[in-house]
């Protein structure tokens, strides 16, 4: 990397768009993942032709650059490894088109997912995938994972909803990639290929987005099973018998502990606890699919099964599930929530042996890990709880994400559902995907030949995501 | 792996709050109607970034600068990162050690300097040493603070209110609850202040007028401190003033004291119809004037009390009534600015002077 030209990127974005103060490289040095290593300069685009003139620049002096939304990853997609250029996205926010009648809308990189939905809700409409982050995560940033939530059992991930984009490359070029019509067979998916891709093979500037009419009614409902095998049956079965819930929620006994412990919820002290939602535009279609739900939650030996379409009832009985992540903080002294292997997806029928698999790898490795998520799409999200201050818990986490992932691969599933690879999930991808990798990094060779585009990410990332870049935290003798 | 062991700041203020750092997952749900970052849309503005950089600063990978001292006191102290943050870490408590730290390190702005100087030496913000603390006899212990000791009208107006209402206000000398020296990070000062306090103020239980001396006496000093409003909700009369106006939820109240329905509900009793603003209650929106900005920012302050008339003037009342003098005298600035530059206009009125039209509404009645 030659030097940085500070001068030349403040010129194309002003002095008010550009940061290389000390302070801000360190703010920005980190995502919502472990690692930590710092940029050597923050720069604001507001416009495709500046997001252009910078990856010119970029291009021709080989500066890395390192697209970022909200900076919420989990995975360390947004850490750049070797320095450069990190591009915050956040000022192109402009929603650009609504076209009901097209059932799409046109909107910029910046745009935060529940603004979006704000825009569209007097339209009639909603932009379906639904992460938890929805609050503050961008558009572009949920591209660049294929970011989905827990109402991907129905409505799918982001790359289900993005139909078309436009897409400045490495050397500054900008094209346009997909359509604008749902279904699309003409010759390479290039805009699905972006999808995911972790702003290693351009940078979004505009995407086309699918949305769905808002449903009118809806129903939610929680069963309890003394065994995970039941809850499991009792997923993968909702699934088979051709229901489509709008949300399948699964809570371990950890989860169930943890959240009795710091909200006081009272809830049943039980092997799992499923959650289920489905919606609709007529409450006898809903009233139908939830029935179904019921039944064969009975089947699988479901106690306590309630169901209920009262909002504030609904509020409470997710409020189990939606206080969880802060619960976890608070599940024991000096235990801190790390975000690691936390979103692998397994078939369906895989998804009670994986959650028992992850307990007993946890065990084994002195660490404590909570299973629970979207398992109605086959997603389980685990948080590895651990004293990040001592070494051997590290070593026994790595060891313990290692071991999980091959088991996860062993069963037929994949190292990330919804929160993408980064370089903290790189080894297992990399061990999963061993048979494509020449194809992807053939990919990323003819799209961004000179590696400027958020470098040593997914098939490029180190083979050890412990010391590849600083840990955030202050860990004794390491 | 990064050597982080050694510390080039003391840390004495901000070590106790390690764990809460760690305990921060860096979601950046605190962005989510963070005033500052709506305005800024840096990530270093925001509560995340703010407990990175105390991070940074308790390992010692950052030293304490002016630059650093500058984005600490970019913050308003609104308690909404509070409000979002899925981890509840004690994000305020952390930026104030922070602000001690860098104060310590000799990062204190010359405005803050003074204002800590003005307490120290005449026991109020502004320096005064004329200030009319209305002194009287009484049964129940009224702390009048700074912000309305400057407002003797306002004052006045508060003690009759009290009055009316059969309370025995008891009023004497008093000196500042301390609260912007905490905030502004002079620990040391505070806890010289804090003795003092105690001998001017001895009392268990209290009425106040401000908001965050509300706050700070319960937390600060440990007294049952009651606003007015809680204290005289139940003997407001039946009035009919037949207003229509919009209420901003000053910050210490929705979401430091979950002080949400009781001005609402004086408000109804006196005949005053609400219109509520798209955030409101514990959503509700900072004004701008808070955690000292007012004095080291002016044009960021201005900038956020801005964007809050305009979304008062959305509900098309002709007022807005807000029930602390902080949050009455910087949006009574931004209306006037709106008001001059495009002659938008909303008149900004603390809620004592609607309950004192109440009261002689009734009387005339």
């Amino acid at each position: 990397m030659k030097s940085l030209d500070i001068k030349k990127l403040r010129d194309i974005v002003g002095e008010e768009n550009i940061r290389d103060n000390l302070a801000d490289l360190y703010v920005y040095s980190s995502d919502a993942s472990v690692h930590s290593s710092m940029p050597n300069v923050v720069v604001r685009p507001g416009s495709t032709q500046e997001v252009q003139k910078i990856l010119r620049y970029a291009n021709k002096n080989r500066i890395p650059v390192i697209p970022r939304g909200a900076g919420s990853g989990m995975s360390g997609q947004t850490v750049p490894i070797d320095g450069g250029i990190v591009l915050d996205m956040k000022r192109m926010n402009k929603i650009l088109e609504i076209r009901p009648e097209d059932v799409l809308c046109k909107v910029e990189p910046g745009v935060i997912n529940d603004e979006l939905n704000r825009v569209l809700e007097p339209y009639g409409f909603f932009f379906p995938p639904t992460p938890s982050s929805g609050k503050i995560c961008t558009i572009g940033g949920m591209i660049g994972t294929n970011a989905s939530g827990n109402r991907s059992v129905k409505y799918g991930a982001t790359r289900d909803a993005v139909l078309g984009m436009k897409v400045v490359l490495a050397n500054g070029d900008l094209v346009t990639l997909g359509s604008n019509t749902k279904v699309d067979s003409s010759g390479y998916q290039l805009a699905k290929l972006m999808v995911g891709s972790e702003g290693t093979l351009g940078v979004v500037v505009e995407a086309t987005l699918l949305i769905s009419p808002l449903p009118k009614y809806r129903a939610m409902g929680i069963a309890n099973f003394k065994t995970l095998e039941d809850a499991g049956k009792m997923i993968s079965s909702v699934i088979a018998a051709g229901v489509t819930p709008s949300m399948l929620e699964l809570m371990d006994h950890v989860a169930i502990t943890a959240v009795n412990k710091a909200q006081n919820l009272d809830l049943p002290d039980v092997a799992a606890i499923v959650i289920f939602e489905c919606n609709g535009m007529t409450k006898e279609a809903v009233d139908y699919e939830i029935n179904q739900i019921k039944e064969i939650s009975r089947k699988n030996n479901g106690t306590g099964v309630k169901v209920t379409d009262d909002p504030d009832e609904m509020t409470r009985i997710y409020a189990g599930r939606k206080k969880l992540f802060p619960s976890l903080s608070r599940y024991r002294e000096k235990l801190y929530t790390t975000a690691l292997a936390d979103d692998m997806a397994v078939p369906m029928s895989k998804i009670a042996d994986t959650v028992k698999k992850i307990h007993e790898i946890a065990e084994r490795n002195n660490i404590v890990m909570s299973a629970y998520g979207h398992c109605g799409a086959g997603l389980i999200h685990t948080k590895i709880l651990m004293d990040t201050s001592e070494k051997s818990q590290w070593e026994g986490a790595k060891k313990a994400v290692k071991e999980i992932y091959e088991y996860v691969h062993k069963i037929g599933g994949t190292t990330s559902g919804e929160h993408g690879i980064g370089f903290s999930k790189g080894p297992s991808f990399k061990q999963e995907k061993k048979d494509s990798l020449d194809m992807m990094r053939k990919i990323k060779q003819a799209l961004d030949p000179n590696n400027i585009l958020n470098p040593h990410k997914l098939m490029d990332s180190p083979d050890d995501w412990l010391t590849a870049t600083p840990l955030r935290y202050q860990i004794k003798d390491l | 792996m990064t050597d982080k062991n050694k510390s080039k700041t003391k840390g004495k203020h901000l070590k106790k709050y390690e764990p809460q750092m760690n305990m921060c997952i860096r979601c950046a749900y605190c962005f989510e109607s963070c005033p500052i970052v709506k305005e800024t849309q840096w990530d270093t503005d925001g509560a995340r970034g703010k407990v990175i950089l105390s991070y940074g600063l308790l390992t010692g990978d950052l030293e304490p600068s002016q630059y650093i001292a500058d984005k600490f006191f970019r913050c308003t102290f609104c308690r909404d990162c509070v409000e979002r943050c899925p981890s509840k870490v004690d994000i305020l408590d952390i930026i104030s050690s922070a602000r001690a730290e860098l104060v310590e390190a000799g990062f204190a702005s010359e405005t803050h300097k003074h204002i800590v100087d003005n307490i120290k030496n005449t026991g109020n913000i502004y320096g005064d040493t004329e200030v009319i603390s209305q002194e009287r006899d009484g049964k129940t212990p009224l702390f009048i603070g700074c912000q309305y000791l400057g407002r003797p009208n306002k004052t006045k107006k508060y003690i009759k209110i009290l009055e009316k209402l059969g309370f025995e206000p008891l009023v004497s000398k008093e000196i500042c609850c301390g609260f912007p020296m905490e905030v502004l990070g002079f620990r040391e000062e505070y806890e010289e202040h804090k003795k003092k306090f105690k001998k001017y103020f001895p009392h268990e239980n209290a009425i106040t007028l401000c908001p965050t001396c509300t706050v700070f006496l319960n937390e600060g000093h440990n007294i049952d401190a009651k606003h007015v409003l809680q204290v005289i909700l139940e003997k407001i009369p039946k009035a009919n003033l037949g207003l229509k106006v919009t209420y901003h939820d000053p910050c210490d109240f929705s979401r430091g004291l979950k002080i949400i329905e009781e001005p609402r509900e004086i408000l109804k009793k006196l005949g005053v119809e609400i219109v509520e603003m798209e955030h409101s209650r514990e959503n509700s929106r900072c004004c701008g004037g808070g955690g000292g900005i007012l004095m080291t920012d002016q044009k960021l302050s201005d900038n956020i009390a801005k964007k809050r008339i305009y979304e008062a003037l959305e509900t098309e009342v002709e007022i807005l009534v807000t029930s602390c003098p902080t949050c009455e005298t910087v949006l009574k600035k931004a209306a006037q600015e709106i008001s001059e530059e495009e002659g938008k206009t909303i008149s900004v009125r603390n809620i004592e002077d609607i309950i004192w039209m109440g009261l002689k509404n009734v009387e005339a009645s």
